[in-house]
């Protein structure tokens, strides 16, 4: 039973109805994948400067010396990989924790000033960055003096309002009735989270974890700004060094892009399950 | 843990402060008055910070030993450099300076200066740097680094941009480079140069004469270099009358077109970015390149031999090119004015003001980086002319493989090296910058583009102008 | 029985004023300390002629020589023009691929999804080179040849003021949904089986489950990719910055741009926080007709 016919006895309709969509699917596949197929087959060119860049869809020769070149290019590279790791693992958890305490209170506790607060929120997410950045700059720099250090990474991503709305938004959904009868079960608050909304937002936890995990891993310019070693530097901060003075050497930094790729593709299929039909609500009440 | 380590390095630091100020007033009463100052100020420990680009494509790996060399020249100072890609530099650097706390140094075009004057961020050294560093120095780059009264740090180099040429090219459309690149060319000698250079297929063109790189905010460059050569070389007269409101303004915006229109640049022109034009030089697909930098030729020599190699490794369907420098074309018979980019290491002071010692050292590691050796391996990995004395003496030793007719070249436009405009106050500066990106800029794309006429351009950057500078501030003729 | 027959309606649990507080503490704290004061810093600064050695403060300025620029309002309606022109239709295909993924196996469903995620973990630098490529002006650029194919001459892209801001949004069109995707899938994969049981019941037709039970129980969702869709557009930036300059003529200068020019290109910083501000409180109120429009009847 789902938004789709089942087409019990006309096995030859569904497998014509899936045939299409895949059709579908695998055109606009094509448009959006292209980029990446670029980037990879281009990361097996010659480490050349950019302005000597021919594109072609048919990469003329095989080599990895770009990705030689990646590795020996500094001796952080590595460092540097692991740098983003912890960094984005640290604000993923948090963000996944505390975004959805925030999300569940803002979407199902009832107490005063919630929907005030909640506006204040938004509105401080509707001011660019461009001009909080400099305040926020000398916040971490000139007032909390840490520059350089992972707190300066971290700290200011734990928590982010996008994250908030986004729980919120989703726990919305989960039928109030639920919860009452854990509470007429004895159940206080923090173990109604714990016990029934964490499982039943699964699917949008995985979702935010991804989606935090992948901003923290790409963000190239706070930490551009707040670090001043190479061994402090995040991947897309040490990528962004082989970007010289005229030219570029384009086929090394497709290698960086592709390795720092790499682990968001193992963390997507790792967290595949939890994207899985399964936990909603009617199976829980059954 | 970090943190700590921190606030016991601050303390660690703040002993050995307070301890060299007792050791100051001890010796202090024991050594003659004269001299003793500065030996202990001399000795004090110190740490200047730079930001750094990758000035040559070997440059950023040399910062370790940098550090090691500063620090044997000089025990007690540490410099520390922060490496940043040319791109994202002047965002990190604005930012600093905004939030007050810049680096001590930072390489930067020297068109920057004003910009940071105004914020009130930069140090003036003029007191600071001895006479024996300011001689060092050509003083054609030294005056880019001055404004007003003050000198800001001292040039690391002068770059001519000039055009490259194809010499196959060339010499199939009958012109006589070596004696271009003597006496230079008018602009109507160029136009008709670069009409035979263009070659069809059927009614496709196959190569152009001339490809500029004019896609986004490089159109800027390609005005300001015709512009030199059309007795504007700045934007302001000597009598700081704004100049781009001049005749002569309006005749380069024709001429802009009519090379267009001839049919020997594309028409497309006004999205061919470096990248692209590069590849259309190696190609084949134009004759004449612009902007050209020095050490283009080392990139177009590199590729030949890629080509020689035979390994599939050369820019795809690139042909063996040499590379030969050529003047911009001048205007309405006014005198050959090179454009130049001088580039260096400039000093930042913080919300604090500097003390004299810490000042002093500043001015060390900037001369350190801008002068003898340093200055002579970067530049020489540039192909970029040396403008310091002890630069030259250094690099005798350094072998350098170039063409000579070009280094001659080279030097014959550094010779016509557009002077310097300290006299430019730092707020008609800043109103003339704003002029560019917001009226120039968008005017000019459109322009090339086709989408207005001269005439319509040149009225508007008119009014503009009028606007901004009042009607006794641009020039009338 | 009342509870069943109104399923969606949500009531919240009384009396817990102190959780509530307990829950958004942390978040608070975050938001208080890098955002809020940050935030509070621009508003202060908006009225100030800022300078890192002593700001002077000039009353409302800042926020009048922005009105009497006549750039500031062509940037403004650049940046509606292609607020209006990437954000629907950025959520109706999304909302269209998620549906179409949804009827799918497993395997299939995580192949797709991978797929379409993938752009967001190449890097900018990568995308905008291949767009540079694709929209090359020359006869051999991919988008011309796809033209010429046609017989239609080539095109100048980026260069020309015509076609610049639609080159702009046609990237936007085809290049990351992954996002909203994924987003859109799991509040698909959320929808409780019992709603299309009753529908079934009734017969009710893949039309009926679709405008009854879908739309109506993606609403917050839709709701969010709106509203979040809408403050990225408003904040764009980088795709002009990288792939036009804002021009030509500035025919692609979006406020984003314009505000990080002035406070980074000119340090007008006071200008470009009074700027910013304006443009907050735009985006403010249209959030606010999006919330009253689609929340209605939903909980926000």
């Amino acid at each position: 039973m789902s938004l789709y016919n089942d087409h019990t006895g006309h096995v030859a309709a569904k497998y014509i109805r899936n045939a299409v969509i895949i059709i579908i699917l695998l055109l606009f596949a094509l448009a959006t994948i292209f980029p990446i197929y670029f980037m990879i087959i281009s990361s097996f060119g010659d480490p050349v400067e950019a302005g000597a860049m021919s594109y072609s869809l048919i990469p003329t020769k095989i080599s990895l010396d770009s990705y030689k070149f990646f590795f020996e290019y500094s001796e952080y590279s590595l460092r540097w990989l692991l740098n983003s790791l912890f960094v984005a693992s640290v604000v993923t958890v948090s963000n996944v924790f505390f975004a959805s305490m925030a999300g569940y209170a803002f979407s199902k506790i009832r107490f005063k000033g919630r929907t005030a607060l909640f506006t204040l929120l938004l509105i401080a997410m509707m001011i660019p960055y461009q001009v909080t950045q400099v305040p926020l700059y000398i916040l971490i720099v000139n007032i909390f003096q840490i520059q350089n250090t992972y707190s300066a990474l971290i700290l200011p991503g734990l928590v982010t309002v996008y994250n908030i709305f986004l729980a919120k938004q989703f726990m919305s959904s989960i039928p109030t009735e639920v919860l009452e009868c854990a509470k007429i079960e004895g159940c206080n608050q923090f173990q109604v989270y714990f016990r029934i909304i964490l499982p039943l937002s699964k699917t949008v936890l995985a979702v935010m974890a991804i989606l935090t995990f992948m901003d923290s891993w790409n963000t190239f310019f706070w930490p551009f700004l707040v670090t001043n070693t190479m061994d402090m530097q995040t991947i897309q901060v040490g990528l962004k060094n082989f970007r010289f003075a005229n030219t570029t050497y384009f086929a090394p930094m497709m290698a960086g892009a592709t390795i720092s790729a790499l682990p968001m593709f193992i963390l997507f299929f790792s967290l595949q399950k939890y994207f899985l039909k399964g936990v909603t609500v009617g199976a829980v009440k059954g | 843990m970090k943190r700590n380590m921190r606030v016991l390095a601050s303390i660690l630091a703040l002993t050995l402060a307070l301890s060299s100020l007792t050791a100051c007033g001890s010796s202090n009463n024991e050594a003659k008055p004269s001299d003793s100052g500065s030996n202990v100020s001399a000795d004090a420990k110190d740490t200047i910070t730079a930001l750094l680009p990758p000035v040559s494509g070997k440059f950023q790996d040399k910062f370790k030993q940098l550090e090691k060399e500063f620090n044997e020249l000089y025990p007690n100072l540490t410099l520390n450099i922060e490496p940043a890609s040319w791109e994202d530099m002047t965002q990190k650097l604005d930012t600093q300076v905004n939030a007050g706390s810049p680096p001590d140094i930072a390489f930067i075009p020297s068109g920057g200066i004003p910009k940071y004057i105004q914020q009130g961020m930069l140090l003036d050294i003029t007191d600071t740097a001895t006479p024996e560093m300011v001689a060092d120095y050509d003083k054609v780059p030294l005056e880019y680094m001055k404004n007003g009264n003050g000198l800001y740090g001292f040039p690391a180099y002068m770059e001519v941009h000039a055009l490259g040429g194809n010499k196959q090219f060339l010499e199939e459309a009958g012109i006589d480079w070596k004696k271009v690149q003597k006496d230079g060319w008018t602009i109507d000698e160029f136009r008709e140069a670069i009409k035979k250079g263009v070659v069809k297929e059927g009614d496709k063109t196959s190569r152009y004469g001339f490809v500029f790189a004019t896609a986004g905010v490089a159109s800027k460059d390609y005005l300001n270099i015709l512009l030199k050569n059309a007795g504007m070389p700045a934007q302001f007269n000597t009598d700081l009358k704004y100049a781009y409101t001049s005749k002569n303004f309006l005749e380069v915006l024709k001429d802009i077109r009519a090379l267009i229109d001839d049919g020997s640049m594309p028409k497309e022109l006004s999205s061919v970015d470096a990248g692209k034009r590069w590849n259309m030089f190696l190609t084949g697909q134009t004759m004449i390149t612009g902007k050209g930098l020095a050490t283009f030729e080392n990139n177009a020599n590199e590729n030949n031999e890629k080509i020689k190699a035979k390994d599939g490794s050369e820019v795809k369907g690139s042909i063996p090119v040499d590379y030969i420098v050529l003047p911009v074309p001048t205007f309405l018979g006014e005198k050959q004015q090179a454009s130049v980019a001088v580039d260096g290491y400039v000093t930042f002071r913080g919300t604090k003001e500097p003390t004299a010692e810490h000042k002093a050292n500043v001015v060390k590691a900037a001369y350190f980086l801008a002068s003898g050796n340093v200055a002579a391996t970067t530049n020489n990995d540039l192909f970029a002319a040396h403008i310091t004395e002890s630069g030259r003496k250094a690099a005798e030793t350094m072998p350098l493989n170039r063409n000579e007719d070009n280094k001659a070249a080279v030097e014959t436009l550094l010779q016509q090296a557009t002077p310097a405009r300290p006299d430019i106050p730092t707020d008609l500066g800043a109103k003339a910058i704003k002029m560019e990106d917001e009226v120039i800029v968008p005017k000019l794309q459109a322009l090339i583009a086709g989408e207005i006429t001269p005439e319509a351009m040149y009225e508007t950057v008119k009014s503009a102008a009028v606007k901004a500078f009042g009607e006794d501030g641009v020039v009338k003729e | 029985m009342t509870q069943l027959a109104k399923p969606l309606k949500k009531r919240r649990i009384k009396g817990d004023g102190g959780w509530g507080y307990a829950f958004i503490a942390v978040a608070l704290v975050v938001f208080a300390v890098f955002t809020a004061y940050p935030v509070v810093s621009a508003f202060i600064i908006s009225f100030q002629d800022y300078k890192p050695l002593g700001s002077t403060f000039v009353g409302f300025d800042n926020y009048i020589d922005s009105f009497k620029d006549s750039l500031f309002w062509k940037s403004l309606v650049n940046t509606v023009v292609y607020t209006i022109l990437t954000v629907p239709v950025a959520l109706i295909i999304s909302f269209g691929v998620a549906i179409l993924i949804l009827p799918l196996n497993k395997k299939l469903q995580t192949t797709f999804k991978a797929i379409y995620y993938l752009p967001a973990v190449a890097s900018g630098v990568a995308l905008s080179v291949v767009w540079l490529w694709i929209f090359d002006p020359m006869p051999t650029g991919i988008l011309n040849q796809v033209l010429g194919f046609f017989g239609i001459n080539n095109q100048n892209w980026l260069g020309s003021s015509s076609t610049s801001m639609f080159s702009l949004v046609l990237m936007s069109w085809l290049s990351s949904h992954g996002t909203s995707i994924i987003i859109y899938l799991a509040a698909l994969l959320g929808i409780d089986d019992s709603y299309y049981e009753a529908a079934e019941l009734d017969g009710a037709s893949f039309i009926k489950k679709m405008w009854y039970i879908v739309i109506p129980c993606l609403k917050p969702t839709t709701l969010f990719l709106l509203v979040t869709g809408v403050i990225g557009s408003f904040q764009v930036f980088q795709n002009a910055y990288l792939m036009t300059g804002g021009g030509p003529d500035n025919a692609t200068t979006m406020v984003g741009l314009l505000i990080f020019n002035n406070a980074f290109k000119y340090f007008e910083f006071g200008k470009a926080a009074a700027q910013s501000l304006v443009l907050a409180l735009i985006i403010g109120v249209i959030s606010l007709v999006q919330f009253k429009f689609w929340g209605k009847d939903v909980e926000y």
